[in-house]
């Protein structure tokens, strides 16, 4: 820091102790800027720094893999061999009574008829998880997940419930889950934005930003899109012409007279304002080093299947990992393409296979690789997608199946949570859940549970309404509480 | 009487406590539905809220020192201020007052001429004069147009999954126009909820009514139609409760308000008003422009018919002309050919047609029909559309959505509005009855909110905080005579002698004109003890700009801005790869000349793929209503001002215009540009730094000649020096850009 600056600092630091009096107590003039010199904790009210949580969280960080378009539990992890002994009949309309779907108008045309899955499934490991061929890597994990069969949640169309899942409502404009984290808990890495979005398969998931926006939260706890593109960061990098010796003058001259400004009108916004700065400033140069996969190792590269400079799964499984060892809190990989109706590149079979094939390898490697670098203990794993499938199949071409909200499958993993466990069970046709019914909202309270945080506590007011992730209701799962 | 007794016993324990309770009794299942009836009229007549009372004009207080007020809205302030010993702040300075005038009125930055100008004009009411000529500027509907639209949740895309796009910029410059106009505002409310059902509705009342076509469309394959149509409806209800009552009327969608006196069947009966109505898509044009169109439109239909009926003639001789066709296969396609060779019967009914067209095709008659049918579509006029309201000729039934589920009807209602509020006197109204209720001179809550609103927009905070809820849970507030003095004022203004009744430009014209206005926006050591969220008002408030002015104000800066007000909306360059996170991937042609430049309103706003700089700088996503905005302060604001190359290409304009203007030395050219930019003079302190940097800069640039040719590439007609100095004024006007006195308004 320069003699001047830091004459100007002192006297703001002056003006504001002596002169402000204790109201403006809490505020930290980012860490960074005077880290050296200054303890932090002091100058300005930083929307991004550390907070405590409700009570000791078991998890630092998620990472949470959306499979999205809703994957087929019956072909993955709902064993249901009864499908197979009715495959072809019509399902008793007991079943059907009082129930909504999609394609309301051509489902229920005729009766729709049951489909058998063409999958083999077997148990696994000690905890004998039953998992179906599709994912044979998942297979060799299986002890480490805690299965939940039994979740049920509220809208049956792509973007109002991928947006439940996020927000906890259908409604768009509500903050997701990564923006809620990051406003109980703040931001714990100096470099890179608390909540990082990645993308993967043919297009972005349906509803688009709504699924991690920050709501009525202010933006700084929105998710942060990396992109495989390009930037990682949209403006990350510095125009033509402007080297880094030149964005640093640039950056040291905004900060004299920013600093300038602050002493003669004391608004303790100009502070939060310098520091964003030279925030923006590391995160350029610390996030191209962070998508650079070419200085992991071969052996790393091959086990995820990952291609340095290709955009998959693969690399942004690889991706969330760099992520969580430097910090970021909420890292959410949407992986497209689960929509499997039926008909030309939709269907249960090679399309399924395609999907599976492409998420299969790379999660068991992430699971894997976090353990043996002592991260899997201080992050949660959650897959799930934004809806699962029914056990009727549809009237096309090829084989698929309708959405279905009443009952499908999700999993855990990590340390915070007991694994190699199933929870819940469905009825014999896995329509229904039959035993142990979890729903979305138990689901995200027990998210922000192993976080540290309440879910009824962590709340904002808005339009004469406290709003919370899980509206009033919502319990923890205890059965995976480790 | 049981009934009786428990409903009494009720209201007996409960009425000290309303406020803490959770759930009111009314919504109690067991309590018969005259039970509730009288509970509420017991609890409402006790506890009547400040904001349900009618709104009458307080006196206006005397003053220790009245010469500090120049107006009645100082006296309501003052004597608060003297009431607890605190002294106002001074008067802000000339420099400061123009640029905070120029941003609040019009969201553009004054020019240096117009601030020298200011600064020279010493009569007393200079001031006053430059807030005329403010109020007179287009550029005013604008600005205050797009707060509307943020409540109007405008924009140009459907949203949900698909996100197709719509044309709604007609009604968007209908707000401007309005504004601009001074149109009252009740006229501006009703013409909005209703203007379609006004007798003779002109053109503009029926685009008016594109307010509430601003709603999301979902598209999406498999949705069940009506329960989206209800979702519309019912944000439709809420939007109308939150703009014009500052109600939460959506809470009473599935069980009857927790806090506030509406029922959940009185929300139903509200919903009625928008349940009968159908969407279609206005053409704009006007009843002769029509008939012509369709006129051409019939005649083209009436030739298609003929020439089908002349196909079957010719289909008769086709045999004939397959046969002679004999050697010149080679002259026709070749799926044409293929078809050709196979015998009649084996082919398909493709082939059939394909065969029959390359027939027709080459027919003199036939040639002749078509192109004139042709012609005839050419000269068929294609005219703007904007999304409206029309009512359904057959109404449709409302009932009871229990618990909120469009598919569990429960009691069938009849439109009306909540019995809390002034009563509507009509059996059976119509929308446009309940617009004219909303703008009703009983009615305590729309010039309340509306005041609050515009008071929110000049001073940071609402006299009161939650501007969108004035029910039971909302704050108090802060200056409760203020409040109902200025919204007396607004209904039936007396300060000035030629003002009408709902004249927004005389409202803001007071506001602006205060002392308290007026006041510089320092914080002050003495007072931030005793009120840290500055609601006393001994000062002025210093906040960070709106999105869209934050790209206005870069645009005068750089003098590219392109002024013109309204028409379709534009493609300014954004970040490669900012369309790819939607699933339908949508396009982003980016608009070269002068609409490259358009003010930050106008660009196009895709709903599932927002412009990233506006929703970095906390622009509202447009899926709901939209009252306050948040002020966030991020990094990703650092890197969008410093690297966006939508900023970064205005650099060069400053750069441009400060080479071009008659100053030769480097400071005088730092002052203009900091003039241009800021509207003062840089301090010593803040010169000499620039100065160093751009010293440093045109030393160092020519080292590295492919920095400098990508600052600025080199052309024929600019010497070396100018190339230097260009690329140097590039780096310097950049930093003025990044500077948060920049991008605030003090």
């Amino acid at each position: 820091m320069q003699l001047s600056d830091r004459l100007l600092l002192q006297q703001t630091r002056r003006h504001f102790f002596q002169q402000c009096g204790a109201g403006v107590g809490k505020i930290a003039l980012g860490s960074l800027l005077f880290q050296d010199h200054l303890a932090a904790a002091e100058l300005l009210p930083n929307p991004l720094a550390p907070k405590r949580p409700h009570f000791t969280p078991r998890v630092k960080n998620v990472i949470y893999l959306f499979m999205a378009g809703g994957p087929s539990q019956l072909d993955l992890f709902d064993y249901k061999p009864k499908l197979a002994e009715l495959n072809d009949k019509p399902i008793p309309e007991s079943f059907l009574k009082n129930k909504r779907f999609a394609f309301m108008d051509s489902f229920t045309k005729e009766p729709p008829k049951l489909l058998a899955t063409r999958r083999k499934f077997a148990q696994h490991q000690q905890s004998g998880t039953w998992i179906s061929d599709c994912l044979p890597h998942m297979s060799s994990i299986a002890d480490d997940l805690a299965v939940i069969k039994t979740v049920a949640t509220d809208n049956f169309n792509h973007a109002p419930a991928k947006v439940f899942v996020n927000t906890g409502s259908t409604r768009f404009g509500r903050p997701s889950m990564g923006a809620w984290i990051n406003y109980g808990l703040g931001n714990e890495s100096q470099n890179l934005p608390g909540f990082v979005v990645l993308q993967s398969g043919p297009r972005g998931p349906r509803g688009g930003a709504p699924n991690w926006a920050s709501g009525m939260l202010p933006t700084s706890y929105q998710g942060v899109v990396f992109r495989n593109v390009g930037d990682p960061v949209l403006n990350l990098t510095s125009p033509e012409g402007i080297s880094q010796d030149r964005q640093r003058a640039s950056l040291d001259l905004l900060r004299n007279l920013n600093l300038q400004r602050l002493q003669s009108t004391g608004d303790a916004e100009i502070a939060t304002r310098i520091a964003s700065y030279e925030m923006a400033y590391r995160m350029q140069s610390s996030a191209p080093d962070l998508i650079d996969l070419s200085r992991e190792t071969q052996h790393t590269l091959e086990s995820y299947g990952a291609k340095p400079g290709k955009a998959s799964f693969s690399n942004n499984c690889l991706l969330a990992r760099r992520l969580v060892e430097r910090g970021v809190r909420f890292v959410q990989l949407y992986h497209t393409d689960w929509d499997h109706h039926g008909g030309p590149g939709s269907d249960l079979e090679g399309a399924l296979d395609q999907v599976t094939t492409e998420i299969d390898q790379p999660i068991a490697a992430l699971i894997k690789d976090l353990k043996s670098r002592g991260l899997f203990d201080q992050t949660l794993i959650v897959w799930g997608g934004e809806f699962g499938r029914t056990p009727m199949g549809e009237n096309r071409e090829t084989i698929g199946r309708n959405h279905h909200i009443d009952s499908f499958t999700m999993w855990m993993a990590g340390a915070g949570i007991k694994a190699g466990q199933s929870i819940g069970n469905t009825d014999e046709l896995g329509f229904s859940p039959e035993e142990r019914p979890v729903h979305i909202h138990d689901i995200q309270a027990t998210i922000l549970h192993l976080m540290g945080l309440n879910h009824l506590q962590l709340s904002v007011r808005d339009q004469g309404l406290d709003v919370r992730l899980t509206g009033t209701s919502g319990t923890v799962i205890p059965e995976l509480l480790a | 009487m049981p009934g009786r007794f428990r409903t009494m016993k009720r209201v007996l324990l409960v009425l000290p406590l309303l406020n803490l309770m959770l759930s009111p009794l009314w919504a109690n299942d067991s309590s018969t539905s005259g039970e509730r009836d009288t509970l509420r009229a017991t609890i409402n007549k006790n506890s009547t809220h400040w904001s349900f009372k009618p709104v009458t004009k307080p006196d206006i207080p005397t003053l220790q020192t009245p010469s500090w007020a120049r107006n009645a809205i100082d006296h309501f302030v003052l004597s608060k201020l003297e009431s607890t010993g605190i002294r106002p702040s001074s008067e802000a300075d000339k420099e400061t007052l123009i640029r905070r005038l120029s941003l609040d009125l019009l969201g553009l930055l004054p020019a240096p001429a117009e601030v020298d100008s200011f600064l020279r004009d010493n009569r007393p009411d200079a001031y006053e004069k430059l807030v005329d000529s403010l109020l007179n500027s287009p550029h005013y509907g604008e600005r205050w147009g797009r707060h509307w639209l943020d409540l109007a949740r405008y924009a140009d895309s459907n949203g949900f999954n698909i996100d197709a796009p719509r044309n709604m910029w007609k009604y968007r410059d209908w707000v401007i126009h309005a504004l601009n106009q001074d149109m009252p505002f009740d006229r501006f409310v009703v013409e909005q909820i209703a203007g379609d059902m006004l007798p003779n509705a002109s053109l503009d009342q029926i685009i008016a009514t594109g307010f509430h076509r601003n709603t999301l469309l979902n598209q999406e394959g498999g949705i069940d139609k009506e329960q989206y149509r209800v979702e519309y409806v019912v944000d439709r209800v809420n939007t109308t409760g939150i703009v014009f009552l500052g109600l939460t009327l959506g809470c009473a969608r599935c069980h009857s308000h927790k806090f506030d006196p509406v029922s959940q069947e009185e929300f139903y009966e509200f919903f009625a008003f928008f349940n009968s109505t159908e969407e279609p898509t206005l053409e704009i044009a006007s009843d002769r422009e029509l008939s012509i169109r369709n006129a051409l439109r019939a005649q083209a239909v009436a030739l298609e018919v003929e020439l089908e009926a002349y196909k079957e003639v010719l289909k008769e001789t086709q045999s004939d002309w397959e046969s002679k066709l004999t050697g010149q296969l080679d002259s026709l396609e070749v799926p044409v050919q293929k078809a050709l060779a196979l015998d009649f019967g084996k082919r398909s009914e493709q082939q059939v047609s394909l065969i029959l067209d390359a027939y027709t095709k080459q027919d003199p008659g036939f040639q002749q029909r078509s192109s004139n049918i042709a012609e005839l579509k050419d000269k068929q006029p294609h005219f703007e559309t904007s999304l409206v309201m029309k009512e359904r000729n057959e109404p449709r039934e409302t009932y009871v959505h229990i618990k909120g589920d469009f598919t569990r009807h429960g009691k069938t209602v009849l439109a009306n509005v909540p019995a809390i509020l002034h009563p509507l006197k009509k059996s059976q109204p119509s929308r446009l009855d309940m617009a004219r209720w909303l703008v009703s001179r009983d009615n305590p809550l729309l010039a309340r909110v509306t005041v609050n609103r515009f008071w929110q927009r000049f001073f940071g905070t609402g006299i009161v905080e939650t501007e969108n809820d004035f029910g039971t849970q909302g704050a108090l507030p802060s200056h409760p005579e203020l409040m109902d003095w200025l919204a007396v004022e607004f209904m039936d203004p007396t300060t000035y002698p030629q003002s009408v009744p709902w004249s927004v430009k005389t409202l803001h014209r007071l506001i602006v004109t205060s002392a308290t206005y007026r006041q510089s926006s320092h914080v002050r050591p003495d007072i931030k003890p005793v009120d840290p969220y500055n609601r006393l008002l001994a000062r002025q408030s210093r906040f960070r700009l709106d999105a869209e002015v934050i790209r206005d104000v870069t645009l005068t800066a750089s003098g590219l801005l392109s002024r013109k007000i309204g028409g379709k909306s534009v493609f300014p360059p954004q970040p490669a790869g900012a369309m790819r996170i939607g699933q339908m991937k949508r396009p982003w042609d980016t608009s070269d000349g002068s609409d490259r430049y358009r003010r930050g309103m106008y660009t196009f706003f895709w709903r599932a793929t927002p412009y990233p700089s506006l929703m970095v700088f906390d622009a509202p996503d447009s899926t709901l209503s939209c009252t306050q905005r948040n002020r966030s302060n991020t990094p990703l604001q650092a890197l969008t001002l410093l690297n966006d190359r939508a900023f970064f290409e205005l650099s060069r304009g400053l750069a441009e215009r400060v080479l071009n203007s008659t100053f030769s030395s480097d400071s005088e050219r730092i002052r203009y540009a900091f003039k241009r930019c800021l509207a003062r003079e840089p301090a010593n302190s803040e010169l000499q730094p620039l100065l160093q940097f751009l010293k440093h800069q045109k030393q160092q640039l020519p080292q590295f000649p492919e920095e400098l040719n990508a600052l600025v590439p080199k052309s024929t007609d600019m010497d070396s020096a100018r190339h230097v100095e260009t690329a140097a004024w590039i780096t310097l006007s950049r930093v003025m850009f990044n500077l948060d006195e920049f991008i605030t308004r003090e």
